[in-house]
C-alpha cells in the first residue's frame, strides 16, 4: 500500500487531537481555548476520511480545483483565530497594566506608613543602609 | 499670590503629577522649579520603570515616588497619577514632564479656569505665543495636522493637541483613573472629552526645550504615529456607549 495524502492527514489529524487533549490534560492549555482546537482537529479528520465531502462542498461554491477549499477554510480560520488570540491579548494587557498600577500604589502606600513610623524613631546608621538596600 | 492664598481658605487639593522616564538629570531641576513657583500644591513623580536614578533622585528632592516595576508607556504612567490623584481625594490634577519642558509658574494660569468652572481640563499650549520654543518642521506638520483633525472632530480649534501640561478638575481625574488610553493618550482623550461633554480650553504658557535625554522623534516615526493616532481618533469618534 502507497502512502497517500489521505492516510497523512488522517494521522496528522489523529496526533493532533492526542496533542491537544493531553495539553488539557496537563494543564497547559485551558479547557476554553481547547474546544476551538478539538473541533479544527476533528474537521480535518473528516475530511481526510471522506474526500467526497470536500468535492461536494467545492461544486457546491463552483470552486474548480476541490483542495482549494481547504485553502480557503484553513485561511480564514486562522485569520478568525488570530483575531480572537489578539482580543484575548488585549483585555489580558489591559489587565496587567491596572494590576501594575495598584501595585505600585499599594507599594507607596507601604513606603509612606513606613517613612511616617521612622520618623519617630532614631534610626541607625545601619538600618539606613539596610533600607537603601531594599 | 493673592490668588494662591484665596485657595488656600477654600481647602483645593491640588495635585501635580509628574511622570518621569529615565529623567535623573532633569527631574531635581523641575523639583525645584515647581518648590520656587510658590503654588500651594502636593507633588507625585511616577518614575515610569526608568533604569536610571530617577526615583533617587526624586525622593532625596523630598517628593512622593511611585515607582512602576517596569516601563508601562506614558499613558499608563499618568493613569497611575490620577489613580493616586483620586484616592487621595485631589480636586485637581496637573500632568507636568519631568523632562523640564513645561514651567510650573504657568500652574496658577492653568488650573483658574478649573476654579472659576468655565472649563474641565486646560491645556497649556505652546503654540499661542511664540517664546523660546522652537521645533521641526516635520513636527509642526504633524501638530498642524492633528490640531485640524481635533478641530473636524470636536469642533475644539485646540493647536497644541500634543501638549503633556494640563489640568484637570475632580470629574476627569476620577474619568481618567478608570478610562485613559495606554497609547497615545495626549491627543486620543481630547476625543473622548469631547464625547463625554466635557469643557476643554487652551491657555498660551512658554516651553523650554528639554533639559536632558533626548527626544524620540525622527520624521519617519513622526509619519507613523501620524497614521496610527489618526486611526485610534477616528474609530474613537464614532465609538459609543462606554470608553475605555
Amino acid at each position: 500500500m502507497i502512502i497517500n495524502i489521505y492516510l497523512l492527514s488522517i494521522a496528522f489529524s489523529v496526533i493532533f487531537l492526542l496533542i491537544v487533549v493531553e495539553l488539557v490534560r496537563k494543564n497547559k492549555l485551558s479547557e476554553k481555548y481547547s474546544l476551538l482546537w478539538i473541533l479544527f482537529g476533528f474537521a480535518i479528520l473528516i475530511l481526510s476520511i471522506s474526500p467526497v465531502f470536500i468535492e461536494k462542498i467545492s461544486a457546491l461554491i463552483d470552486i474548480k480545483y476541490a483542495p482549494s477549499v481547504l485553502f480557503v477554510f484553513g485561511l480564514l480560520f486562522l485569520i478568525v483565530y488570530s483575531l480572537q488570540i489578539t482580543i484575548v491579548l488585549s483585555k489580558q494587557s489591559k489587565r496587567i497594566i491596572r494590576l501594575t498600577q495598584e501595585i505600585t500604589l499599594i507599594k507607596g502606600k507601604i513606603e509612606e506608613d513606613r517613612l511616617r513610623n521612622s520618623k519617630n524613631k532614631v534610626i541607625s546608621k545601619e538600618e539606613q543602609a539596610d533600607n537603601e538596600a531594599v | 499670590m493673592s490668588d494662591m492664598s484665596a485657595m488656600d481658605g477654600q481647602n483645593i487639593k491640588i495635585l501635580v503629577i509628574v511622570p518621569a522616564f529615565n529623567e535623573e538629570k532633569s527631574i531635581s531641576k523641575v523639583i525645584r522649579s515647581l518648590y520656587e513657583s510658590g503654588h500651594n500644591v502636593d507633588m507625585v513623580v511616577v518614575d515610569d520603570g526608568s533604569y536610571d536614578n530617577t526615583s533617587k533622585v526624586a525622593e532625596k528632592n523630598g517628593v512622593k515616588v511611585l515607582k512602576l516595576p517596569y516601563n508601562l508607556g506614558i499613558g499608563g504612567a499618568v493613569q497611575t497619577g490620577y489613580l493616586y490623584a483620586k484616592e487621595n481625594n485631589y480636586d485637581i490634577a496637573i500632568q507636568l514632564d519631568g523632562d523640564g519642558q513645561h514651567d510650573p509658574a504657568y500652574i496658577g494660569d492653568l488650573i483658574a479656569p478649573l476654579l472659576s468652572g468655565r472649563a474641565d481640563m486646560v491645556i497649556g499650549s505652546r503654540y499661542v505665543k511664540k517664546t523660546g520654543y522652537t521645533s521641526k518642521l516635520s513636527r509642526r506638520i504633524g501638530m498642524l495636522f492633528f490640531s485640524g483633525l481635533i478641530t473636524l472632530l470636536t469642533g475644539n480649534p485646540i493647536k497644541d493637541t500634543t501638549s503633556g501640561f494640563r489640568a484637570v478638575n475632580r470629574n476627569i481625574l476620577e474619568y481618567f483613573a478608570d478610562n485613559y488610553p495606554s497609547d497615545y493618550p495626549e491627543v486620543d482623550v481630547l476625543v473622548r472629552l469631547h464625547k463625554k461633554k466635557f469643557k476643554v480650553m487652551e491657555i498660551p504658557v512658554e516651553m523650554k526645550e528639554r533639559q536632558g535625554g533626548t527626544s524620540s522623534i525622527t520624521p519617519l516615526r513622526s509619519v507613523y504615529y501620524m497614521i496610527k493616532v489618526s486611526i485610534v481618533l477616528l474609530i474613537n469618534s464614532i465609538r459609543s456607549g462606554a470608553l475605555s
